[in-house]
């Protein structure tokens, strides 16, 4: 597979020509600031990029601990030490905004996890490369177009105004829904739209996976007699569990990460009691208040979220190099 | 293979299969057949529901309409769009090439802690309260730039990058060295050559990013003449614009063009750019996501 040869690192040790050592690392640093001057020139714009965009944002992240105000900037504005974050727990919508997130990311796991899987799995079956290939191809599509197009084309087929599929209830003898608009329907749309948008995704990677197993196990199992449901179940499956593990601890680190575009795009307030999370609630917040936006509550919930995300991606990653000698970062 | 061939001999599992998968397979990309269909369609057809898959009333007065009609802020979205995804592109892939091209280079002091900075801050995530404190200090706030550079510098195609360059054999560099290039020239004439799937691969990743991109521009966009064609479609079908209620029907050489109609040409608009780069986007992505899940 092509891929590999674009991505891994030479395990060859850098043949340096310019001997490194010396002593202490400013005589270090000042070598190769001499030496390697033009390196370090067009680092310049990453490094300015890195420190301005990435770290200062961090840095902005006091205005949590402040009762922040525009006018007066980080500087001058008071300082309120805990008080948004107290203000969170005692919060009396935090437990709905809570239980909403946890719903939706579970619920989307539960569905985007393993339908690749099985989708990738019966694809495996077929023997003709240009029907595989066709397949796949078509089933990533959705991958590449964004949420807003998804949400837009949704809200079209699902008008209770003329729209495809209530057409096709009404046709049946059923009364129009007005989907977008009941609370009971957001979740199953929310994650029947993940699971559109990012099977096609998950299917490429399980379908690689297969692709290196080697053909003498599946020989081996024909001799033994097992016929196409025993090959799939005792052969194919087995040899993409480490994909799937890691697969999967990933999917769960970043669990509560679930989109902001998507819901955004697709909630409104009658919806709410559902569809409501802790980031949409931030960017209510700090984005679309009728009043004066709240930053600093805004971003100290965003920072126990944040911090929240981090324990979770950097355990399931350290689980991940575990099981597979492979993780994210 | 031996065993390949025998199996590929017809049977009824392998129709069945086949025949499910052709048809999930079509299912998903059905609702943006409706799409076209329908922004192709008479607007009483689609009103009356008689628009399913192929177009009814087949015209293309819709898009003649929106191309001719400033005021409805399509075609400034879709002008807006191209010119961000190619600036924003272009940007990219400059910064990305560049850091990712020095930090390469195992010699340069303090490479692995610039690279650990930005894994850190890729990992953990400020929100995006402080970003917006950060950048609206800076004047990001109705300026296009927000689209170009804030976002437009990836850890993770970063991590491609080097992973690619580190591929590289040293002696090519060597031997340029010993010609008396210097680093800039041994970058420009041997590495960048060489480096044309990475590159492709980055551009293709940041292109889609930019051109689907809807937070940003929700956020630091209040002026509504900056708006990508994304945030268009948005307040155009989803927000309830003001405007997207004026629409009325119009008559247009004998053809009816609804609401419907334009918000479907809308989308067609987001989607075409896409669709035409796909064979390309589909290659270069998969090698990307195996780099991501694979190898890290």
């Amino acid at each position: 597979m092509a891929t590999t040869e674009l991505t891994r690192p030479s395990t060859r040790p850098a043949a340096s020509k310019r001997p490194a050592g010396g002593r202490g690392r400013l005589a270090r640093l000042g070598r190769s600031l001499r030496r390697d001057k033009l390196l370090y020139l067009i680092l310049v714009p990453g490094l300015i990029h890195l420190v301005v965009f990435k770290f200062a944002p961090v840095g902005a992240l006091v205005i949590a601990f402040q009762q922040y105000s525009p006018f007066q900037g980080i500087s001058g504005s008071s300082w309120v030490g805990l008080d948004q974050f107290h203000r969170f727990l005692t919060d009396p919508a935090v437990l709905k905004l809570v239980k909403n997130t946890v719903i939706l990311a579970f619920g989307t796991l539960l569905f985007s996890f393993p339908v690749p899987i099985v989708f990738a799995l019966f694809l495996n079956e077929v023997r003709t490369k240009w029907l595989k290939k066709s397949v796949q191809t078509l089933s990533f599509v959705p991958y590449f177009i964004s949420s807003a197009v998804l949400v837009s084309i949704l809200y079209t087929l699902l008008s209770p105004q003329g729209g495809l599929v209530n057409k096709v209830i009404e046709a049946f003898g059923g009364h129009s829904v007005f989907f977008f608009a009941e609370p009971g329907w957001f979740r199953p749309l929310y994650v029947g739209m993940s699971v559109w948008q990012t099977f096609g995704y998950g299917t490429i990677i399980y379908i690689a996976a297969m692709a290196s197993i080697s053909p003498a196990l599946y020989e081996a199992a024909q001799i033994d007699g097992a016929g196409r449901w025993k090959q799939m179940w005792h052969v194919t499956l087995p040899s993409i569990r480490p994909m799937m593990i890691v697969m999967l601890i990933l999917a769960i680190g970043q669990v509560l990460t679930v989109d902001l575009d998507k819901i955004l795009l697709m909630y409104n307030p009658s919806v709410y009691e559902t569809a409501d999370v802790i980031q949409t609630y931030v960017y209510r917040q700090a984005f679309a208040s009728r009043g004066f936006p709240n930053y600093s509550y805004g971003a100290a919930v965003g920072l126990i979220q944040g911090v929240i995300a981090l324990v979770m991606v950097v355990t399931a990653n350290r689980a991940a190099k575990k099981v597979n000698d492979s993780g994210l970062f | 293979m031996a065993v390949k061939a025998q199996q590929s001999r017809f049977s009824a599992f392998g129709a069945v299969n086949a025949t499910i998968l052709v048809v999930i397979a079509l299912l998903c990309v059905y609702p943006f057949v409706y799409i076209i269909s329908v922004s192709l369609s008479d607007g009483r057809f689609v009103a009356a529901g008689h628009v399913f898959g192929w177009p009814k009333g087949l015209n293309i007065e819709t898009y003649r309409y929106i191309l001719s009609t400033p005021r409805l802020g399509i075609l400034r979205g879709l002008l807006n769009s191209v010119w961000y995804t190619i600036a924003g592109t272009t940007f990219s892939v400059l910064i990305t090439f560049l850091t990712g091209y020095a930090l390469s280079k195992k010699r340069l002091f303090g490479a692995g802690a610039i690279l650990m900075g930005f894994i850190v801050t890729w990992i953990f995530d400020a929100g995006i309260v402080p970003a917006y404190i950060v950048n609206q200090k800076l004047g990001f706030v109705d300026n296009w730039l927000v689209m170009v550079i804030p976002w437009g510098f990836s850890t993770f195609l970063l991590i491609v990058t080097i992973s690619f360059l580190r591929t590289i054999p040293d002696e090519l560099e060597e031997s340029a060295f010993v010609d008396g290039a210097n680093d800039l020239q041994v970058m420009w004439r041997i590495y960048l050559p060489l480096s044309r799937p990475v590159i492709a691969t980055i551009a293709i990743f940041y292109a889609v990013q930019i051109w689907n991109s809807f937070l940003v521009p929700l956020i630091y966009f209040r002026d509504r003449s900056m708006a990508p064609i994304q945030l268009v479609l948005y307040n155009l079908l989803i927000a309830g614009d003001a405007d997207a209620a004026s629409f009325q029907q119009i008559q247009s050489h004998g053809h009816e063009i609804y609401p419907v109609n334009i918000q479907a040409a809308t989308m067609v608009f987001a989607i075409v750019p896409i669709l035409c780069f796909y064979p390309w986007a589909q290659r270069y992505f998969s090698k990307g996501i195996l780099t991501g899940a694979v190898k890290g």
